[in-house]
C-alpha cells in the first residue's frame, strides 16, 4: 500500500527528536470512522438482535395474554398485567425478600472478605491461600447448591451434624425451616462469592499509600487506628465497586436457591427472580412474567447508570496511578 | 518512595491480634475447603459409606469421614449410564462456540470502540454494559418466546446465542479497556511502514494476546457453569452437565454418590481455568474495574 509519495513524506528529515504524545495532527491522524464502523458492526448488530429486539418483544408481552400453542394469537390485555402486580401479594414480597437476601449476603460478605484481605495482605502465605480461597468462585452455582444441600441434609449432612453438635440446631430440617433457610442460602452465596470481595479488598490495600501509613503510625497510631482512618477512607472506591457487583449478581444468579429451596419453604426464599422463574417457566404465564422482567430490568438499568459513574472515576484514577 | 518496610514493635495487642487473625484464618481456610474435600471423598463412597456420621457431639468420631473403601462406581455410572460424555460434549460446544463468537466480534468491536470517538459513545458504551448486567431469568422470558417460534430451543446454537448475550458485552467492554491502554502510535508506525489498517489491527493482537486468551477462558466458565438458559433453552436436545446433574434429583431418591461425581466432573476443569488465568480474574469478574 505504501507509494513512493508516503515513504518521502516519512523520511523527511527532522530536525532534533519528535515526540509523539497521543493522536498527532497530520495524514495518518486517527482511522476513519468508516473504517471503524464496520469493524463495530457485526457485534453492534449481533448484540441488538439478541438484547434489543427480545426488548422489543418483551414490551409488547407485557401487553398481551401470552399463548404459547402454535396457531393460537396472542389476546390483547391492555395493562391489566401490570395493574395485577399491584396486588399480587407474592410479587411485593419477592422485592422484599431480595432485598433482604441481598443484605444478609453483603453484609456477611463484606465483613468477611475485609477482614480476610487484611489479614492476608503482606502475610507469608498470601499467594498460597488466596489461590486456594479462590476456588468456590469457579464452581457452577447449581453444584455449590447442591453441595450444600447435601451438607445440610437432616439425615448426612455434615454441617447439619456440627450445628446439632453444637447446640445450635435442636433437629428438624435446616432447608424446611422458615427461618433457617434464609441463612442456609446466604451461606452458600457467602461461601462462594467471598473471596471475591476480599481480592478486590486485597487489590485495593496495595494500593493505600505506603507513607501516609507510615506517617501515621510514626503519630503514634495503632493497628485499628491505622486501618479505619488510613486504609479504609482508600478502600472506599473498591468496596463501592464490590458492593454494587455482588447486588447485581445477587439477582442475576438464581441458581442455587432454585436447586436448594426452590423458593419454599412457605415462600421465605423466594427472591424476585425466583418468582418470576416460577411465573413464566412452570406457570407459563408469559405475559405476567414479561411485566415482572421489565421492573426488574428497570432496576438493572438505575444500577447500570450508578456503576458506570462508580467504574469511571476509580478506574481512571487507578490505572493512572500505575502507570506512573 | 518510602521504604515497604513498616517496622513493628511487639505490643501485648499486637500480639493478640496476631494470634486471632491466625485463628480466624485457620477457621476461614477450613470453611472454604471443608465443603469442597467432603464433595471429593463422597464421589468415591459407595451409598452406605456415604450416610455414616458420627454421634451428636461426638466431635472424635469426625474420622468417620475418611473410613470407607474408595470407588469408582459412580464416575463409571455416570459415563455408561447416564451419557455424561454427551453432556459434557455439548457443555463444551456451547461454552466454547460462545466464547469464539463473542471474543471475535467482540475484540473488533472493542478495538473500534477504543479508538473511535463519536457522539453518543456513551450512550453505547451504557447499553453494552446494561445488557450485561441484565438478569438472565428476565431475559430469558423474551428469549424464549422468540427461540421457540424460530425452532432455537433444545438446539446448541441456541444456547451458544442465548449465552452471547451476556459474553458478548462482556468481551466487548472488558477489551475496550485492553485496546485503550495499547498505543496509537504503534499502529500508525505500522502504517507508515506500509501496513493497511487492517494489518495494524492484526499486528497489535499479539500486544493483547495474553488478556485476549484469558478473557476466552473466562466467557468458557461463564458459559459453562449456566444452569438457568441451559435448563430452558438447552432443555432437551442441548443438555450440559449442570443441567444434567440437576436431573439426577428424582422423586424417589437422590441419587448423591453420583451428583457429587458430576459436581467433581463439572469444577474441577474450570477450577485449573481458574488458576490458568489467575492475574486476570479480578478484572475479569469486576468488569475491569479493579485490576491487580
Amino acid at each position: 500500500m505504501a507509494s513512493i509519495a508516503d515513504i518521502g513524506v516519512a523520511s523527511e528529515p527532522v530536525r532534533g527528536v519528535r515526540t509523539i504524545d497521543h493522536h498527532p495532527e497530520g495524514f495518518n491522524h486517527r482511522p476513519p470512522r468508516y473504517y471503524l464502523l464496520w469493524l463495530m458492526l457485526p457485534a453492534i448488530l449481533l448484540l441488538a438482535g439478541i438484547s434489543l429486539y427480545p426488548l422489543i418483544w418483551l414490551i409488547y408481552m407485557t401487553l398481551h395474554e401470552v399463548q404459547l400453542a402454535p396457531g393460537r394469537p396472542d389476546v390483547w390485555a391492555g395493562f391489566d398485567n401490570f395493574s395485577r402486580l399491584a396486588s399480587d401479594k407474592k410479587f411485593l414480597r419477592g422485592w422484599l425478600t431480595l432485598f433482604k437476601y441481598s443484605a444478609l449476603c453483603l453484609s456477611v460478605e463484606i465483613g468477611l472478605g475485609v477482614l480476610v484481605a487484611v489479614i492476608l495482605n503482606n502475610n507469608r502465605f498470601e499467594k498460597i491461600l488466596v489461590t486456594i480461597f479462590l476456588m468456590p468462585m469457579m464452581m457452577a452455582p447449581v453444584i455449590a447448591g447442591f453441595l450444600y444441600m447435601f451438607l445440610y441434609n437432616g439425615t448426612f449432612g455434615w454441617y447439619f451434624w456440627l450445628l446439632q453438635s453444637i447446640g445450635l440446631l435442636e433437629g428438624g430440617s435446616i432447608l424446611g425451616n422458615k427461618f433457617w433457610a434464609m441463612f442456609a442460602v446466604v451461606a452458600t452465596d457467602v461461601w462462594q462469592w467471598t473471596p471475591l470481595i476480599a481480592l478486590i479488598t486485597l487489590a485495593g490495600l496495595k494500593r493505600v499509600p505506603q507513607e501516609q501509613l507510615e506517617a501515621h503510625m510514626v503519630d503514634g497510631a495503632g493497628p485499628f487506628r491505622n486501618f479505619f482512618s488510613v486504609a479504609l477512607p482508600n478502600l472506599y472506591p473498591f468496596l463501592l465497586i464490590a458492593i454494587l457487583l455482588r447486588f447485581m449478581d445477587n439477582f442475576r444468579f438464581i441458581d442455587h436457591i432454585l436447586i436448594m429451596t426452590g423458593g419454599g419453604p412457605a415462600n421465605a426464599t423466594k427472591i424476585l427472580p425466583t418468582y418470576l422463574f416460577d411465573v413464566s417457566f412452570k406457570f407459563f404465564e408469559l405475559g405476567r412474567g414479561a411485566a415482572i422482567a421489565l421492573t426488574l430490568l428497570l432496576l438493572t438499568i438505575l444500577l447500570g447508570l450508578v456503576l458506570t459513574k462508580v467504574f469511571e472515576d476509580p478506574t481512571r484514577k487507578i490505572r493512572t496511578e500505575r502507570e506512573h | 518512595m518510602a521504604s515497604r518496610e513498616i517496622v513493628r514493635y511487639r505490643s501485648p495487642l499486637r500480639s493478640v491480634l496476631q494470634g486471632l487473625s491466625v485463628l480466624f484464618l485457620i477457621f476461614f481456610f477450613v470453611w472454604t475447603v471443608l465443603p469442597l474435600l467432603i464433595m471429593v471423598v463422597s464421589s468415591f463412597k459407595d451409598l452406605l459409606d456415604a450416610f455414616q456420621l458420627p454421634e451428636v457431639g461426638d466431635f472424635g468420631g469426625v474420622g468417620v469421614m475418611f473410613d470407607f473403601e474408595p470407588t469408582g462406581a459412580h464416575y463409571v455410572e455416570l459415563f455408561t449410564e447416564k451419557h455424561f460424555g454427551t453432556y459434557l460434549r455439548n457443555s463444551l460446544i456451547a461454552s466454547l462456540g460462545s466464547a469464539a463468537v463473542s471474543v471475535s466480534l467482540g475484540s473488533m468491536a472493542a478495538y473500534a470502540l477504543s479508538r473511535a470517538e463519536f457522539r453518543g459513545k456513551r450512550d453505547l458504551l451504557f447499553w453494552i454494559i446494561s445488557t450485561r448486567m441484565a438478569p438472565v431469568v428476565a431475559v430469558m422470558v423474551p428469549l424464549y418466546v422468540i427461540f421457540r417460534s424460530s425452532g432455537l430451543v433444545g438446539t446448541l446454537p441456541g444456547l451458544i446465542l442465548a449465552y452471547t448475550t451476556f459474553n458478548l458485552p462482556f468481551a466487548i467492554w472488558i477489551l475496550k479497556g485492553f485496546f485503550d491502554n495499547v498505543p496509537y502510535a504503534i499502529e500508525e508506525a505500522a502504517q507508515c511502514d506500509g501496513c493497511t489498517r487492517w494489518q495494524a489491527f492484526r499486528l497489535i493482537i499479539p500486544l493483547v494476546a495474553p488478556g485476549l486468551g484469558a478473557f476466552i477462558v473466562l466467557c468458557v466458565l461463564f458459559g459453562w457453569n449456566d444452569f438457568l438458559f441451559a435448563t430452558i433453552i438447552g432443555s432437551g436436545g442441548a443438555k450440559t452437565l449442570p443441567v444434567a446433574t440437576a436431573e439426577l434429583v428424582q422423586p424417589v431418591k437422590i441419587q448423591w454418590g453420583m451428583i457429587m461425581a458430576a459436581g467433581v466432573v463439572t469444577t474441577v476443569p474450570m477450577m485449573f481455568l481458574g488458576l490458568l488465568i489467575r492475574r486476570y480474574l479480578v478484572a475479569g469478574l469486576t468488569m475491569g474495574a479493579v485490576r491487580e
